[in-house]
């Protein structure tokens, strides 16, 4: 293709006219932070950690957990507690390693791979996250509803029915759900969006 | 020890930062976002450098960690661009030596190729470096067959792009 030669020709010629910066002003340049997807990934996922830390801080405060840890369902409350801490430090140390993995220096494809992958742990970790939490909500509610004197021992006109806790607990849980699914999408589309078309891209061709 | 590193890796890009610009000129449309696309490369390099052995040039691992930036790291503002900014700020290239035709020529050349994707563009600007396909499957971790298939699919593109 004849203009691309012109191109290619002038190319080397622009050398000239380029920019230069001066070693005072590329040193100026290392102090200063970066702002690449990786690193803004990397502080969504530690603000995460924080939100999900303080609300786990919330339920304890609240009281909902002091009545799950009392009487014959304490062994509960430690599994639980136990788990859920496992699955923290499991995912602390998943996301250490990931971003360990990113160097700049690997091939685009391969840099672009380990940036999705890290990704994906973030999403997995909201998954369970998510699930954990609506795991012990419905399980609290059950508790209270089936086990607890309180409960048991209202009057018989006083107590709402059954089905109706049950789904509004449900309701709630799913619309909790969803609002923190969609919180995600939103911020981890906006750091990801052009990483994935070019990821594509580069497995077309690669087909 | 780390100002001796310092030192070494600013002189050595302060020597070879047209492959910055260089980059910057492909992905970036006005001087604003190509000073900032040259700074976040700056930083990656510099983040990088710890691991740079030697056992390749410096320019070689320069021009891989440049693009990774400009592919995989660097956000662009979703400003629009203008062609306006177009025609001023990206083709100051001194053109005296070529007539009026040539520069006409090669200035809508560089509007076409503003026109790729950004792996296209890579392509291109590894193709305008006098890249071998080996570097540049390299590079892109493609293989070196489907790199020059890619490549003659753009040239068709780029034409296309001229005589619609």
């Amino acid at each position: 293709m004849d203009e691309l030669e012109l191109l290619k020709k002038n190319w080397k010629k622009q050398e000239d006219v380029l920019p230069k910066l001066t070693y005072q002003q590329i040193y100026q340049m290392i102090l200063k932070k970066s702002s690449s997807i990786v690193r803004w990934i990397f502080i969504i996922s530690i603000l995460e950690f924080l939100l999900w830390a303080s609300l786990d801080v919330v339920f304890r405060l609240n009281g909902m957990h002091a009545k799950l840890q009392k009487g014959s369902i304490e062994s509960f409350g430690t599994i639980t507690t136990v788990v859920y801490y496992s699955i923290l430090i499991y995912f602390i140390v998943r996301f250490y390693l990931n971003y360990k993995k990113i160097e700049t220096t690997d091939s685009a494809k391969v840099l672009m791979n380990n940036i999705l992958k890290t990704r994906k742990t973030v999403r997995h970790y909201i998954w369970v996250n998510i699930g954990f939490f609506a795991f012990i909500m419905m399980a609290t509610v059950g508790y209270i509803i089936f086990f607890t004197d309180e409960f048991q021992s209202q009057a018989l006109g006083n107590q709402p029915p059954v089905w109706l806790i049950v789904v509004s607990t449900l309701l709630i849980t799913l619309v909790f759900v969803v609002l923190i699914a969609l919180f995600y999408r939103v911020i981890y589309g906006i750091f990801t969006r052009r990483l994935q078309r070019n990821y594509k891209a580069l497995e077309k061709i690669d087909l | 020890m780390n100002k001796e590193l310092e030192h070494s890796f600013v002189a050595s890009l302060e020597q070879n930062q047209n492959i910055v610009h260089k980059v910057c000129r492909i992905y970036t449309s006005d001087s604003d976002s190509h000073n900032d696309l040259f700074q976040e490369i700056t930083i990656q390099l510099w983040k990088a450098y710890p691991k740079f052995r030697g056992d390749a040039k410096f320019s070689t691992w320069m021009y891989r960690v440049a693009l990774n930036t400009a592919i995989t790291l660097y956000r662009k503002s979703k400003r629009a661009i203008k062609t306006s900014d177009l025609d001023t700020v990206n083709f100051k290239i001194k053109l005296e030596e070529y007539d009026d035709e040539v520069e006409e020529q090669l200035k809508l050349m560089y509007a076409a190729v503003k026109q790729l994707n950004d792996i296209e563009k890579a392509l291109v600007f590894l193709y305008l470096e006098d890249k071998s396909y080996r570097e540049i499957s390299e590079t892109m971790g493609i293989s070196e067959v489907n790199a020059r298939v890619k490549m003659n699919r753009v040239k068709t593109k780029l034409k296309k792009i001229l005589n619609p």
